[in-house]
């Protein structure tokens, strides 16, 4: 379903060039739940965008469905976007100026033809626990209903992937729960989801797991001490 | 297939205009006072330029041949209508008619009016034989119940009466039997008479008026030529001056010269505001326009994350811009309109030029320009903004709003 070869990203500074995320070869397969741990600034958001086609790789290729997403113009990527990729940012990622209903609906703008719908919409507020918020402005929404509102977007268009960036961040212990209670369910009917986080508490959630260190996938787990991440000498706690 | 029928880009582009009501508001003056500016200027020259057609059609003249010393009160009679009596030899009418090129001559006699009780002001009065007469004989036609016999009178727009009241000049009681149409120039300041009942008037004005009204005798103020189908008006008119001692003459291309002077300087100051305005809006709706789309860059690199096609960014980016644009060309140009329409008597005295309301298609297509200008200037205002948010990495501009 998704596929990266070589995936390298690097960033050129006044000084020298950094490298975000370095030579990822990697593999989703249908009806996987992909987790990415990895401390801030150890590239799995940028890793994610590539996935998604909003940044192009430095060098390697990015696939979905066999297509390569890197070789497509903006536009085109955009079109996959919407019809093959739900996207969730870090932080909600809401259009201030229309309500929580409008935003979820605001992807069937670009895929017209796509399953999307205002019914639709109604039933993934319902679906996310927000039925009696619809006509809500994003101001007047909590965190924890912000990205609730976000996850509805993402899956408006009834997506096979679901991409999400600290689906957690910033939210309290319950709402974390029952977000990623949502994704296992979603999951189970059969989204593709991969998600990136600093949290491993989210670990028993996700089918297989990664770990991104220094811009390194790390594919096997053994060699990933999740659980004493945060002891991994050389790498400094706290955000980016 | 399912389509959001409720919500679509016209309701973002609703909600997002919404947005920031004091803003737009601002901007959508800015456009009003352009368009206003623009519309304005076009209505104005418009008007001034339908009235002289109007007015010199309404002459039906080609040439107008006054004394020589009169051609400035000639010119006046004709453009304000300001009363001037003047007078030389009508010998000079039979002179005229013979000349080759003239196929017809008029003679008229111009009346300064006293103060009547039926006006603010003295009238410019007319005298004319209606038989050979072309000043009104082409709304005479269009208007075949009227005939202009004896006391009768027909008068200028401007002239506040109706048909079938009394005036009284000198003494001499009128009957009204026709009003003019408009046309912005001297002719709706004048009243039209027949040379008989001029003459009467004068006679009886020893008696019946303050002041005696004189003619004298064998003499008219000017003679009015329609030259042969064919003939040239400017040959015609420089054989009339050689020809006949003591005569100018005034034709319709020297009238639409000599207001033309008098627009210039008034087009001149119209185009200059409307440039002035034009060239200061533009940066400041400039930079009004980027300060919105780096507010926004966000919300753009949002929809752009969510499947937004470049095209459909910037195209909401320009559609904001060109519907504030819009409306506020909309009001500029209704407001001016309706401005200009209840006050056009006044600007148009204010302004010296001659005025009447254009015509609805000459309206019309001044419209449509101030409101072209007012989406071009959105849509220039906007460009770099656009070309900013094309070039923006959306998903970096993103990371740098979350943060």
């Amino acid at each position: 379903m998704i596929e990266t070869h070589g995936l390298t990203k690097s960033f050129k500074t006044d000084s020298s060039e950094v490298v975000a995320v370095n030579n990822v070869d990697f593999e989703v397969k249908p009806g996987e739940f992909i987790l990415i741990l990895g401390r801030s600034g150890s590239g799995k958001s940028t890793l994610l965008a590539m996935l998604a086609g909003l940044i192009r790789p430095t060098a390697g290729i990015v696939k979905i469905h066999g297509n390569e997403i890197g070789d497509l113009s903006e536009d085109k990527a955009a079109e996959v976007r919407a019809k093959e990729i739900g996207f969730v940012f870090q932080f909600s990622g809401l259009i201030p100026t229309i309500t929580a209903l409008e935003n979820v609906m605001l992807p069937t703008l670009f895929y017209p033809d796509g399953p999307g719908s205002r019914s639709r919409a109604v039933e993934l507020l319902r679906k996310v626990g927000l039925s009696e918020r619809e006509n809500a402005y994003p101001s007047t929404l909590s965190s924890g209903e912000m990205k609730r509102v976000a996850i509805a977007r993402a899956l408006i268009n009834n997506p096979p992937i679901l991409i999400a960036d600290e689906p957690t961040g910033d939210l309290d212990v319950d709402t974390e729960i029952e977000i990623m209670e949502l994704f296992s369910e979603l999951n189970r009917e059969g989204t593709t989801i991969v998600t990136v986080t600093h949290n491993p508490d989210l670990i028993p959630y996700a089918t297989r797991i990664y770990g991104m260190v220094r811009g390194n996938l790390v594919r096997d787990p053994e060699s990933f001490c999740f659980r004493t991440w945060k002891a991994e000498p050389g790498i400094p706690a706290g955000k980016e | 297939m399912s389509t959001s029928h409720e919500f679509g880009f016209f309701r973002l582009l609703v909600r997002n205009l919404a947005n920031h009501p004091y803003r737009n508001i601002a901007t959508i003056f800015a456009f009003a006072c352009i368009a206003a500016t623009l519309f304005s200027s076009q209505f104005l020259m418009n008007g001034a330029t339908a009235s002289l057609d109007r007015g010199i059609s309404r002459m039906g003249a080609d040439i107008l041949v006054v004394p020589e010393e009169y051609v400035a009160a000639g010119q006046t009679v004709i453009l304000s209508g300001q009363p001037s009596s003047f007078f030389f030899e009508d010998t000079n009418y039979d002179k005229i008619s013979s000349i080759h090129g003239v196929e017809k001559a008029s003679p008229q006699i111009y009346i300064a009016t006293l103060f009547a009780s039926c006006c603010a002001a003295p009238l410019q009065m007319i005298a004319i034989d209606p038989e050979n007469d072309f000043t009104i004989a082409p709304w005479l036609k269009e208007n075949p119940g009227v005939k202009l016999g004896k006391d009768d009178m027909i008068i200028g727009s401007a002239v506040i009466q109706n048909v079938g009241n009394d005036l009284f000049f000198y003494g001499h009681t009128f009957h009204v039997v026709g009003i003019l149409g408009q046309t912005g120039m001297g002719v709706d300041n004048s009243v039209f008479i027949r040379f008989e009942d001029a003459y009467v008037m004068a006679e009886e004005s020893e008696l019946k008026a303050v002041k005696k009204l004189i003619i004298p005798p064998e003499m008219v103020s000017s003679v009015l030529v329609k030259v042969d189908p064919g003939a040239s008006p400017a040959d015609v008119a420089r054989e009339i001056q050689d020809q006949v001692p003591g005569t100018k003459t005034i034709t319709p291309n020297g009238l639409l010269n000599t207001v033309s002077g008098q627009l210039g300087a008034v087009r001149r100051l119209l185009q200059g505001t409307t440039l002035a305005v034009t060239i200061v809006s533009i940066p400041l709706l400039a930079c009004i326009s980027a300060m919105v789309a780096h507010e926004r860059r966000k919300d753009f690199a949002i929809l752009r994350s969510i499947g937004a096609k470049k095209t459909y960014v910037i195209s909401l980016l320009f559609a904001e811009s060109f519907s504030i644009a819009v409306i506020g060309g909309l009001i500029g140009i209704g407001a001016s309109a309706v401005i200009l329409v209840l006050f056009q008597d006044f600007i148009a005295s204010s302004l010296n030029i001659p005025f009447i309301i254009p015509s609805p298609l000459a309206i019309l297509v001044n419209g449509i320009t101030a409101l072209i200008l007012c989406t071009v200037i959105g849509g220039i205002a906007s460009l770099y903004p656009a070309i900013q948010i094309s070039r923006s990495d959306s998903y970096e501009t993103i990371r740098k709003g979350e943060s």
